[in-house]
């Protein structure tokens, strides 16, 4: 059954459709709830991480409670960042 | 306690207890259940290249198929310049996908849902995308933590957001992974509780639960990976290609 020309355009379409950046047929229904979780964590990530920087700092040069406060608030700032730019991608993507 | 939904995550020792320089370095079910994975992972593909038929069997073409999909993946998310990267993002997103497809099973461990596991897995891309970028660029990398056209009064700030944003990566990314396996499981083993203590009469409905729950977790089991996968890739795109 098998030819090796009928095989040999085959391939070459499949390698056609390998390289095609275009195309989208896939579908993400499934994502929906992966992405609003994603972007839940995304948020609470970036103020866990700028309070961490914040404690840190604070106990290096004894400034407490001033730079975990700042930092917090630095924190929240880079979470909508992130927040944003994950929404800008998953609208790319739709 | 078999009625304990924290009970399946206990971490114990396999075997006599390895000690090397003070580091604890004993086989657990943690490590059983990475070997298990890893180990599934080289036996299917192993049988599912075994003979490069052109009329493939069915599960060389499942094998096919997936390194079709990771290739796919890659090319469209960081370009063709990731090619190189291949191997180990296809390494990641099978090894996250069978840890947890085999932690789905019962009587099993689900070793992604430790978030010591998860954290490492992501410390480790962020470190290694981070030499990637400075490697490829040098010390121009630094500057995806200044976007272009913000006023100079402005910029102080805005780096250290961008730095913070930077530095919150591996923690979204091990935290996402890590959050939805440990609550789906928790979640599984709390209805399955439930139906034990309303015994007969009562049991049906957290059954039905228990059941649709199960196909969920199979979902986000896929899901979950995929995402560690595609983030990672998504990474590796900001660092091969300086742009923003």
């Amino acid at each position: 059954m098998s030819e090796p020309k009928d095989f040999k355009t085959r391939l070459k379409i499949a390698k056609k459709n390998l390289n095609d950046e275009h195309s989208h047929e896939s579908d993400k229904k499934g994502l929906f709830m992966g992405s609003a979780f994603k972007l839940g964590t995304e948020l609470i990530a970036a103020v866990a991480v700028g309070t961490i920087i914040g404690f840190i700092l604070d106990t290096w040069f004894d400034t407490k409670p001033w730079l975990i406060i700042i930092f917090f608030f630095i924190g929240s700032a880079a979470g909508m960042l992130n927040v944003i730019r994950a929404a800008k991608r998953m609208q790319k993507n739709n | 306690m078999a009625t304990n939904p924290m009970h399946q995550f206990n971490v114990h020792k396999i075997g006599p207890e390895i000690n090397l320089g003070g580091v604890d370095l004993s086989f657990t079910n943690s490590s059983l259940f990475m070997v298990i994975s890893a180990a599934s992972i080289c036996f299917f593909l192993f049988l599912g290249t075994k003979e490069k038929k052109i009329i493939p069997s069915k599960i060389q073409l499942i094998s096919e198929m997936l390194y079709n999909f990771i290739s796919k993946m890659i090319s469209d998310t960081a370009g063709s310049k990731a090619k190189p990267f291949f191997p180990f993002i296809f390494s990641l997103f099978t090894f996250v996908l069978l840890c947890n497809m085999v932690g789905m099973l019962p009587y099993s461990f689900t070793v992604t849902s430790h978030i010591i596991v998860t954290l490492i897995m992501a410390s480790f891309i962020f470190v290694a995308v981070t030499i990637i970028g400075f490697m490829k660029h040098g010390f121009k990398y630094l500057s995806i933590f200044v976007p272009s056209g913000v006023p100079a009064l402005l910029l102080p700030l805005i780096t250290v957001i961008e730095i913070i944003s930077y530095l919150s990566r591996p923690v979204s990314l091990s935290v996402r992974l890590f959050a939805n396996m440990m609550a789906g499981h928790t979640m599984l083993k709390v209805f399955g509780g439930f139906v034990i203590s309303l015994g007969f009469l009562g049991g049906w409905l957290p059954l039905g639960f228990s059941v649709a729950l199960t196909g969920l977790e199979i979902l986000v089991a896929f899901l979950q990976a995929y995402v560690f996968a595609i983030l990672t890739c998504i990474y590796l795109n900001d660092a091969l290609n300086l742009h923003h």
